[in-house]
C-alpha cells in the first residue's frame, strides 16, 4: 500500500492566519530575568496564555467563518465562555467532515471537554456521531498518545455507549480498558527505559496536549494524575533540554527548520509558556493553540521553571531514551539512545551516541550557541552522513521495499534523498562527546548512498578562518568554536526547503562543508569567549591541543581537550576518557544535577537548589521537598 | 473532490466483457487511493476493499481504509470476512455494514490475514512482530510464535494448507516457517535474510506451493512447503511482492513485482518470459492475480490502474480503479462452503 503510516500533520489554520497582533512573536525578545516570587510566575504564565487566546480569537472574522474558526478557534472560544452560538453552528458544520486519526481526535476531545457545559446538544451530538467515522490510530508514539487519550476520555464522556456506536465496534468500556492499557504501559516504558520521541522540535505538543487533557478532564483519578506526572515529566525534560528556551540537540524528530533555526520550533512556545524566556513561534505554532485553550489548569512547577531559565552555571546531563521500534533488521526491538547535555551560560553541546534513532527525522548532535533575539537566526553547528536507505526504513516501516525513499520527499520530508540534507541519521556515525567536545567518526559502507558527511556552517557565523593547523575557527554569539574536520572537503551552498511541502529549494545563507570520503570525521570544541583573552588566543589554545587521528583501517581519534580529558575514540569500539572506558550499560535514565532517575525505576527525582519534586510513577505521587538552609 | 459515500459506484469502464456478470467468481480487492492524504485529514478519496459489479464497475465496500492490506473471508458466509488493515484485524458478520477491531493495542499492522478454510473460526494474523491467531472467530487472539526467531519474525505473509487444518505457512523476514498444529510450533523450512513477501498453494496439486522474496528471488515446493527449490531464470537483484496461480492452466504462473513487473511462465516455472509492453513505463507492478474463471491477468500498477490482460500479459488494457494502489485481490466463489482464492497471501 501507498504508505501513510509516517505522515503528520504539523499544520493547522492557526498557522496561516495573520489577522491580530501576536505581540511575543513580533515583539522584543522577553527578559531573562528568573522570576522568584511565584505569585508573579503565575500571573505572567496565565496572561501569555490570555495573549495566545487573544490573538486567535482576534484572527476570526465573522464574514469567512469557514475560513477562520477551525477547532483550535472553537477551544479558544470555548475557553473564554464566549460566542457559543458561533461555536455550535462551527461544531456543526466541522463534524459533517470527521478527519481520520489521532490529529483530528485530540482537537475534537478538547472542543468536547470545554464544550461539555456550554455546547448545545446538537452540537454534541455532532462530534459524538462523527466519531462514529473510522478513526486510524496511526503507528508512531506520538500518534498512539493522542489517539489512545482521545479515546479513553471519549468514552470516559460516554460510559455506557454499546459497541456499534463507536467507530471501531467497541463498546465504550472496552475502549476504555484498551486505551487505559496502552497509556500506562506507554508510561510505563518511557519511565523504565526512556522515551522513544525524545526532545522533538515539534512532536512535544502532540504529547503535552494529551496529556494535558488527561490531566484535567480524566475522571479516574489515577489517571487524572498520570497525565499530571507526564506533563511534568516531559516538560522536565524540555528545561534541561533548552538554552534559554531554545531546545537544542540531540532530537529523536525534527525537521530542517528547526535544525537550522534552533527557535523555529513548538518547542519555543512551550517555552515561551511555561518559562517565559523565548519568544513563540507564528500562530503560536498551530497546535499550541489547543494546549493555550487549557493550560490554566496547569500549574508549572518552580523546580521545572528554574532548572528552565537558571543557565548561571553549566551542567551536565546525561539520559537514556531509545528508538523508534524496529521491525526487522536489528537484534533489538528499541536500540538505546544515550544522550549528553552540557549546557553553559553561552552555548549548549548535546549528543547522542549515533545510530539510528529514528529513520527519517533524527538530529543526532550539535553545538547551539546563545542569542540575544534568537528569532531567524542559525545558532548552531553539527556535522552528518546523510543517509537515504529503503533497506534503514524498512527496519522501523512495515513497507514493501521499494518505494519509502521516494514516498516520504512527497510526504512531508523532502530532502530525504537529497545529498545535501541536514536532518537525519545513519548507521556509519559515531559520536563520542565530553563536556563541550564532540568526535564524530564516520565509516561509511561502499556503495551507500551518499557517501559523504555534510558539516553546517551557519550564516551567522562570523571570523570563519580555514586554518592552516586543519581546524576551521568561527564565532556564534559569546562562543568560540573550533570544527576540525578530518578528511578533504569543499564547500557548498546550503540548500533549504522551507517546511515540509515546500516545492522547492532556496538558498537562505549558510555553507556545508561536504566531505565525500567514506572513512570520515568531525570533531568541534565548544569555549565560552569569556573564558579567552580574544578570539586568537582561543585559536592559539586550540592549535596546541594534542590530536591524531587516523582514518584507516577505522577512523580514530585520540586528543586532549580543552577542559584536559584525555580522550580516545575508535569507530567500532567503547571511547576512552582519560583511560577508562565509557560504559552505556551503566548509563541511568537521567543522571545530572537537575534531573536523576535510575533505569527501571518510573521514579524521576527534580531538583534545583533547596527544591526537589520527585515523580513516583510506583505510587503515582508527586512529592515536593524544600531543603532548608 | 467531493467526499465519496461508501457505495457509490465508480464509473469505471472495466474491459472484461460481459462475462464478468455470470462468473462464479467475485472479485474483490484491497486498494488505496490516498493522493495528499495524511493522517488525520479529511478523506478526499475512497480507499479500502472493493467489488468489481457485475457490470464491470467497482463498487467501495464498507469503510474509508487507508490502511488495507489484505481480506479473508469465511468460507461458509461470505458476508464475515477479516481485513488486516493499520488499527490491526477488522472483523464483520454483514458485508462490512458492522464492523469490530478485534485486536487490542498490542497488535499493530497487521500485514496479511488467513482464515483456516477447514477450522474457519480459526484465523491466522501476520504482523510485523510475529503471528496472532485467533480459534473464535476473533472474539480473541493469541501470540503463537514457538519456534519463529526472537528477532525476525516479521511476517508479511500467512498462507493456510487448504488440505489439512492449522497447517498454515508463513512468510517472515528470515524465511518461510511451517506450522502443522495451528501455530502452537512453528520450524523454519527456508532461510532467507530478506523477507519472503508471498507464499501461495496451488490450485491445481496442493503439494505444490511457490514462494517469492525480496533479494532472492522466488522458490517452490512439491512436498507441501517442506523443503523448497530455488526456481531458475527469476532474477534475484530486487523484489517479487506476489504470484499467482493460473486456476485455469495447471502449466501457468505468474510473477509481480515493482522493478520486473510481470513475469510469466506457460510451462509450469521453467521459463519464464517479461510481459510489461502495454503497461505504464515503469511497469511499477504492486501486485498480480489470474482469475480463476477464464485465465484473465490482472495486474496492479503503482499508483496508477488496474490493467488486465486476456491474453496471458501480451497486451493490456486499463481496468479502473485509476490512482490506486492495489494490496490484494480476491476472488470470492459466488457459492459459499467454498474457500476464496486469493491472488497472494
Amino acid at each position: 500500500m501507498k504508505s501513510v503510516t509516517f505522515l503528520t500533520v504539523l499544520f493547522s489554520l492557526a498557522t496561516a492566519l495573520t489577522a491580530g497582533a501576536q505581540p511575543s512573536f513580533s515583539g522584543p525578545p522577553p527578559s531573562r530575568t528568573v522570576v522568584h516570587d511565584a505569585s508573579v510566575r503565575r500571573a505572567q504564565y496565565l496572561q501569555r496564555i490570555n495573549e495566545a487566546l487573544d490573538w486567535r480569537i482576534a484572527a476570526i472574522d465573522r464574514q469567512n467563518v469557514a475560513g477562520t474558526v477551525d477547532l483550535a478557534a472553537v477551544s479558544a472560544l470555548l475557553a473564554r465562555h464566549q460566542d457559543i452560538e458561533l461555536c455550535n453552528q462551527r461544531v456543526i458544520e466541522l463534524m459533517k467532515t470527521p478527519g481520520s486519526g489521532p490529529f483530528w481526535m485530540f482537537p475534537t476531545v478538547c472542543v468536547s471537554f470545554l464544550g461539555r457545559d456550554q455546547l448545545s446538544a446538537e452540537a454534541k451530538a455532532a462530534i459524538r456521531t462523527a466519531w462514529k467515522s473510522f478513526q486510524i490510530r496511526g503507528d508512531t508514539e506520538n500518534h498512539w498518545a493522542m489517539y489512545y487519550t482521545s479515546v479513553y476520555l471519549m468514552s470516559e464522556l460516554y460510559p455506557n455507549d454499546p459497541a456499534e456506536s463507536w467507530f471501531n465496534g467497541k463498546s465504550s468500556a472496552e475502549n476504555r480498558a484498551e486505551a487505559r492499557a496502552y497509556l500506562i504501559s506507554w508510561m510505563d516504558l518511557a519511565t523504565t527505559v526512556g522515551q522513544g520521541e525524545y526532545n522533538p522540535s515539534h512532536y512535544i505538543g502532540e504529547y503535552a496536549i494529551p496529556m494535558m487533557l488527561m490531566a484535567r478532564w480524566a475522571q479516574d483519578p489515577a489517571m487524572r494524575q498520570r497525565g499530571h506526572m507526564m506533563l511534568d515529566w516531559i516538560f522536565a525534560g524540555l528545561a534541561e533540554s533548552t538554552l534559554n528556551g531554545v531546545l537544542h540537540g540531540p532530537n529523536s524528530r525534527t525537521d530542517e527548520g528547526s535544525v537550522v533555526e534552533r527557535w523555529n520550533a513548538l518547542a519555543s512556545v512551550f517555552s515561551w509558556v511555561l518559562f517565559g524566556n523565548t519568544p513563540p513561534i507564528a500562530g503560536y505554532g498551530g497546535w499550541g493553540n489547543y494546549f493555550m485553550a487549557i493550560a490554566d489548569s496547569y500549574e508549572v512547577p518552580a523546580v521545572i521553571y528554574l532548572i528552565a531559565t537558571d543557565r548561571s552555571a553549566p551542567f551536565l546531563q546525561r539520559d537514556l531514551a531509545r528508538s523508534r521500534r524496529r521491525w526487522r533488521y536489528s537484534a533489538e526491538l528499541f536500540m538505546p539512545v544515550y544522550k549528553t547535555n552540557y549546557t553553559t551560560k553561552h552555548y549548549a553541546v548535546g549528543s547522542y551516541q549515533g545510530g539510528i534513532s529514528d529513520p527519517i527525522q533524527t538530529h543526532v548532535w550539535d553545538v547551539t550557541w546563545d542569542v540575544t533575539d534568537p528569532r531567524g537566526i542559525h545558532n548552531t553547528m553539527f556535522s552528518l552522513h546523510p543517509l537515504a536507505s529503503n533497506h534503514v526504513l524498512q527496519m522501523y516501516f512495515s513497507e514493501l521495499p521499494d518505494t519509502m525513499a521516494q514516498d516520504i520527499t512527497k510526504q512531508g520530508k523532502p530532502s530525504y534523498t537529497l545529498a545535501g540534507k541536514i536532518v537525519g541519521c545513519s548507521p556509519y556515525e559515531q559520536v563520542f562527546q565530553d563536556l563541550d567536545t564532540v568526535v564524530a567518526l564516520y565509516d561509511i559502507a561502499p556503495g551507500v548512498e551518499f557517501p559523504q558527511v555534510n558539516g553546517f556552517f551557519s550564516k551567522d557565523l562570523i571570523n570563519v578562518t580555514e586554518d592552516q593547523s586543519g581546524w576551521i575557527f568561527a564565532e556564534g554569539g559569546d562562543t568560540y568554536l573550533a570544527y576540525r574536520p578530518l578528511a578533504p572537503y569543499h564547500w557548498e551552498a546550503y540548500r533549504h526547503f522551507d517546511g515540509g511541502w515546500a516545492a522547492k529549494q532556496e538558498e537562505i545563507g549558510g555553507r556545508l562543508l561536504v566531505s565525500p570520503h567514506l572513512k570520515n570525521g568531525t570533531i568541534v570544541q565548544a569555549a565560552s569567549a569569556f573564558d579567552f583573552k580574544d578570539f586568537e588566543d582561543f585559536k592559539n589554545a586550540i592549535r596546541r591541543l594534542p590530536v591524531e587521528f587516523s582514518l584507516k583501517p577505522k577512523p580514530a581519534v585520540k586528543m586532549m581537550t580543552l577542559r584536559g580529558h584525555d580522550i580516545v575514540v575508535t569507530y567500532g569500539e567503547a571511547p576512552t576518557r582519560d583511560g577508562e572506558k565509557i560504559d552505556y550499560a551503566k548509563w541511568k535514565l537521567f543522571e545530572g544535577p537537575y534531573l536523576n532517575a535510575e533505569k527501571n525505576s518510573k521514579r524521576l527525582v527534580i531538583t534545583h537548589g533547596a527544591l526537589q519534586r520527585v515523580l513516583d510513577f510506583n505510587t503515582l505521587t508527586i512529592a515536593d521537598t524544600v531543603t532548608q538552609p | 473532490m467531493p467526499l465519496l459515500k461508501p457505495g457509490v459506484l465508480f464509473a469505471v469502464a472495466l474491459a472484461v466483457g460481459a462475462s464478468a456478470a455470470a462468473a462464479p467468481h467475485e472479485l474483490y480487492v484491497c486498494a488505496s487511493v490516498n493522493d495528499n492524504y495524511v493522517i488525520g485529514s479529511t478523506y478526499v478519496t475512497m480507499s479500502g476493499l472493493f467489488r468489481r459489479g457485475g457490470d464491470g464497475q467497482w463498487q467501495h465496500v464498507g469503510f474509508n481504509d487507508v490502511g488495507l492490506m489484505a481480506v479473508s473471508f469465511d468460507p461458509r458466509d461470505h458476508r464475515t470476512f477479516y481485513t488486516a488493515t493499520l488499527n490491526g484485524c477488522v472483523r464483520t458478520f454483514d458485508g462490512y455494514d458492522h464492523l469490530r477491531v478485534t485486536t487490542g493495542w498490542d497488535v499493530t499492522e497487521p500485514r496479511d490475514v488467513c482464515v483456516d478454510p477447514n477450522a474457519p473460526d480459526t484465523v491466522y494474523l501476520a504482523l510485523p512482530d510475529g503471528v496472532v491467531v485467533t480459534t473464535n472467530k476473533g472474539d480473541t487472539w493469541e501470540r503463537r510464535e514457538h519456534g519463529l526467531p526472537t528477532r525476525g519474525k516479521y511476517t508479511q505473509t500467512i498462507e493456510v494448507d487448504r488440505t489439512r487444518a492449522g497447517r498454515v505457512l508463513a512468510g517472515c523476514e528470515k524465511g518461510i516457517f511451517l506450522t502443522e498444529d495451528a501455530g502452537k510450533n512453528w520450524r523454519q523450512v527456508l532461510a532467507t535474510v530478506d523477507a519472503v513477501l508471498d507464499v501461495q498453494q496451488s490450485p491445481h496439486d496442493p503439494a505444490q506451493w511457490f514462494a517469492v522474496s525480496q533479494s532472492a528471488g522466488a522458490w517452490r515446493s512439491a512436498d507441501g512447503g517442506a523443503t523448497w527449490a530455488q526456481v531458475g531464470g527469476v532474477p534475484k537483484a530486487k523484489a517479487f511482492y506476489n504470484v499467482s496461480f493460473d486456476a485455469t492452466n495447471p502449466q501457468r504462473l505468474v510473477l509481480g513485482g515493482y522493478t520486473y513487473g510481470v513475469l510469466t511462465s506457460e510451462d509450469g516455472g521453467r521459463t519464464w518470459t517479461e510481459r510489461n509492453a502495454g503497461l505504464p513505463a515503469g511497469h511499477h507492478v504492486w501486485r498480480v492475480a489470474v482469475d480463476p474463471d477464464d485465465g484473465r491477468i490482472y495486474a496492479a500498477v503503482r499508483s496508477d490502474s488496474i490493467y488486465v490482460s486476456a491474453d496471458f500479459g501480451r497486451t493490456w488494457k486499463a481496468a479502473g480503479l485509476p490512482g490506486s494502489q492495489v494490496a490484494e485481490f480476491v476472488f470470492v466463489p459466488a457459492a459459499t462452503n467454498s474457500t476464496p482464492a486469493r491472488s497472494s497471501r
